[in-house]
């Protein structure tokens, strides 16, 4: 038998097969003197390949093999200057051969021409320079690629340069053109530098980028210190401006605020222009129609002044003013300069008289329920700047200077004493008759105590008088008693017609509540004050005591016809000099005290001239 | 037409004449002598700087236009193969490489470029006529091939100034290829006609290369010593 085994099948049997075809992937030239052409193998069918490049010159019938297989790697053919020829066109093909067979590339088409691509630049050298009166730059430096010949003129190269800062990833490109170096001048300081060049002959291929180099840019220390100064110096400059503009256009504002002026006492609320013009209704007003609590200044105005307890009998109760050792009434609101018979708050006497009384009980101020806060359309009357509101009441703080369960006459209590219930509306109420209060007690021994002594009388008839007070208890606290109340409608027709009056001094209290009233005008001036208003020329009745509750016993005291007395039923509490007389005057007066509210049609007031008539 | 609007017309083709002149005298900034002056004598570095600009913008329309017909026309035709060895100006012998170019002496190198530029006066007269017949000749293709023709001439004059101030007095050369494919552009047959056009193309960028790259090498050779 015979036994011929094939050996391509044989190795057909094993698996291997011909080469696959290689395929030529580029042809460079570096210099346009040499080339290199490089293929890829195709598949070797499993056996060792054996691959060979052969070509063909333009012109030529002869068949070349590569001249060398090795100077441009594997799979590699290099032409060295004697086997390249320019503006000639090679016909390269890759044959690749094994045991199997063989297979060849596609003829590839070289024109030296066509396929230039050189090295990279070399030596890149960088250089920050620094000259004095310009900004640092940056100085790039390069050679051109060892291989091409620039000197000839054989290769004509254009450069390439691009730099970027380290961490930046965006690089910046400059085209240099056929020079060896080039000037970078935007640069940011203090940062470190990348650069890369590369070049591209006339007619061919750009180069790779050369390997980086980097440089270090120095932080401009002058330039930026001098910036940053300048900068401070003119903010500091804008700062400095802006402040003092701001201090003069405010300065005052602005002292004021660190510095604030110590506020003057004032009463809150009170305008002190009121005083100078004199517009007395305008001051009563101001004075008597607060709805808000008194103030200390109240407080410190209501010295001796009753307090009203809140107690079912409704009896008042001296005031025993925490603040009487305050010597102010409160003449603040009080315009010291008129002589007008408003009463000077501050009278020496006055307050001394009174502290000694009200020390045994300190009565608390209850809201009279019967002096009610009436809706006095004119509140101005009403108001406790009526000068005889203030006369009489501080009398009648006199006269209950005892302050007992007895009804005698309400001492204007401070408006600390209030009780509890007391509201605001009675506070302010109170605050008024601080006021009022004090002059009253000091106008009683005037020439109105006329009024004085009918208001006294009304005291008897006691709760009726009461009722009919409400507008009177406008300018008055309505805080004080009954007692009070009817004092001062009575009062009110006298206030209005009434000039302003001469006070009188309280010479002294008795232990009893008597108020000894002497007239103040008496020392200071002289009668002749008398018939300066028709209204001065009333008689004052003094009182000498009281008798039970709300009898007062009148005296006529010719020698202290400005002044009055008038002694709440409070206390029995006759004056030290105006017992003898007071007795028989005393039913009189009571009598009168109706009469005359009935001449005057209801109206709860007094005429005085109905106690002159009693008395006489 | 209104008399203005033929006013307007007739104007803006004057100024457009006239700037054409102005474009035209200041296209190349190195001084040019007046037609007709004899003694006008521009240097030699300035000759030489307006031939490599010259030299060089020839060739870069050239091997657009040869990459631009072989993408609308001659891809997969198998052109490159058949236009091997077919210039009608390898006749002339030229360096083949920068060793046998820096071996030749300048005036015959000079003389080479003459003959070469005078070679192509004709092909390129014809070829730019003859591009439009191409079927959708790209409008690129159009103006480069009279450009190319235009600055060929140009070319032409330089380099015989060059070769009157280097080699003063030397015998005139008139040699040249004569190209004869003219019937080729213009035959019916589609094929014909395109490799015909196809290895115009391809021999006219290899020319107008072999052309730069000799001045190139004569201007560094002769203005800078060989130290450019």
């Amino acid at each position: 038998m015979d036994f011929n085994i094939d050996s391509t099948g044989f190795w057909l049997f094993l698996g291997h097969s011909p080469p696959g075809k290689p395929e030529i992937l580029k042809c460079r030239s570096p210099e346009k003197e040499t080339f290199t052409c490089w293929w890829k193998p195709g598949t070797d069918g499993g056996l060792p390949t054996n691959y060979t490049l052969t070509y063909h010159k333009e012109g030529e019938t002869i068949t070349y093999e590569c001249p060398d297989y090795k100077t441009g790697g594997p799979n590699s053919c290099y032409f060295n200057k004697k086997h390249t020829s320019i503006w000639k066109i090679y016909n390269i093909t890759i044959n690749a051969t094994n045991q199997m067979g063989s297979s060849s590339s596609d003829p590839h088409y070289v024109d030296v021409i066509y396929i230039v691509e050189p090295d990279p630049p070399v030596n890149l050298t960088l250089e920050v320079k620094q000259p004095e009166d310009r900004k640092p730059y940056l100085w790039i430096k390069w050679l051109p690629p060892t291989l091409v010949d620039i000197n000839s003129g054989w290769l004509t190269l254009q450069y390439e340069i691009r730099l970027k800062p380290e961490k930046t990833a965006v690089w910046e490109t400059h085209f240099a053109g056929r020079q060896t170096q080039f000037s970078v001048l935007s640069l940011y300081s203090g940062q470190k530098y990348l650069v890369q060049v590369r070049c591209k002959p006339d007619h061919g291929f750009w180069s790779k980028w050369s390997p980086e180099s980097s440089i270090e840019i120095p932080s401009d220390f002058i330039v930026k210190d001098t910036t940053v100064w300048i900068f401070v110096a003119v903010l500091s400059a804008v700062i400095c401006l802006i402040i003092v503009w701001a201090v003069a256009l405010k300065g005052y504002s602005m002292v004021t605020c660190i510095f604030p002026p110590v506020p003057g006492p004032k009463i809150k609320g009170f305008d002190t222009r009121l005083l100078e013009k004199g517009k007395s209704e305008e001051l009563l007003s101001a004075l008597g129609c607060q709805d808000f609590p008194p103030t200390s200044d109240c407080e410190e105005l209501l010295v001796e002044f009753l307090e009203v307890d809140d107690s079912e009998d409704q009896q008042l109760m001296p005031a025993h003013s925490k603040e009487h050792r305050s010597q102010g009434l409160k003449p603040t609101h009080l315009d010291p300069d008129s002589d007008s018979g408003r009463g000077s708050c501050d009278s020496p006497s006055l307050l001394s008289e009174k502290y000694e009384e009200p020390q045994e009980n300190p009565p608390t101020f209850h809201t009279p329920e019967v002096i009610k806060k009436p809706e006095n359309p004119e509140a101005n009357i009403t108001c406790t700047w009526d000068p005889w509101d203030i006369h009489l009441e501080s009398k009648i703080s006199y006269f209950h200077a005892g302050g007992s369960k007895s009804s005698t006459w309400p001492l204007p209590q401070p408006p600390s004493h209030h009780s509890p219930r007391s509201s605001y509306h009675n506070m302010a109420d109170v605050c008024k008759l601080t006021v009022t209060p004090v002059n009253a007690a000091i106008t009683l021994l005037d020439k109105t105590e006329n009024d004085a002594v009918k208001a006294s009388k009304t005291v008897e008839t006691g709760e009726e008088e009461k009722t009919g007070k409400p507008r009177e208890m406008e300018s008055s606290p309505s805080k004080i008693d009954q007692d009070i109340a009817w004092l001062l409608p009575q009062q009110k027709p006298l206030f209005l017609s009434a000039k302003p009056l001469d006070y009188v001094e309280i010479h002294k209290v008795n232990k009893d509540g008597a108020l000894a009233l002497l007239p103040k005008h008496k020392e200071s001036s002289n009668k002749t004050e008398k018939p300066g208003t028709p209204e001065t020329s009333k008689e004052y009745a003094k009182v000498s005591r009281v008798i039970d509750n709300k009898i007062l016993v009148l005296v006529q005291d010719p020698q202290a016809q400005n002044g009055a007395l008038l002694e709440e039923s409070a206390k029995e509490a006759p004056p030290s000099h105006q017992q003898n007389q007071a007795e028989k005057n005393l039913a009189c007066f009571t009598a009168t005290a109706d009469n005359c509210r009935l001449q005057m049609g209801g109206l709860d007031y007094l005429d005085p001239t109905c106690f002159m008539h009693s008395f006489n | 037409m209104q008399p203005t609007a033929s006013y307007l017309r007739s104007f803006l083709l004057l100024l457009l004449l006239v700037s054409n002149l102005l474009l035209c005298k200041s296209v190349a900034s190195i001084p040019v002598c007046p037609r007709g002056s004899v003694r006008c004598q521009v240097s030699l570095p300035d000759l030489f700087d307006r031939a490599v600009m010259l030299s060089h913008y020839i060739h870069s329309l050239s091997s657009d236009m040869f990459h631009e017909f072989n993408k609308q026309y001659a891809l997969g035709r198998g052109f490159i193969p058949r236009a091997i060895n077919s210039c009608h100006t390898s006749s002339i012998s030229t360096p083949e490489d920068k060793e046998q170019a820096q071996q030749i002496h300048h005036g015959d190198l000079l003389n080479l470029v003459l003959t070469m530029l005078r070679s192509w006066n004709d092909p390129l007269d014809h070829l730019a006529s003859e591009v439009h017949s191409l079927p959708k000749a790209p409008s690129a293709l159009l103006t480069k091939a009279t450009e190319v023709k235009e600055q060929n001439e140009r070319l032409l004059e330089g380099i015989e100034k060059i070769v009157d101030q280097v080699h003063p007095g030397a015998k005139e050369n008139k040699a040249y290829s004569v190209w004869s494919g003219l019937p080729s552009l213009q035959t019916a047959d589609e094929n014909t006609r395109l490799f015909a056009f196809y290895n115009l193309f391809r021999c006219l960028s290899r020319d107008s290369h072999k052309i730069d790259s000799y001045l190139k090498l004569l201007k560094c050779r002769i203005v800078y010593n060989n130290n450019c």
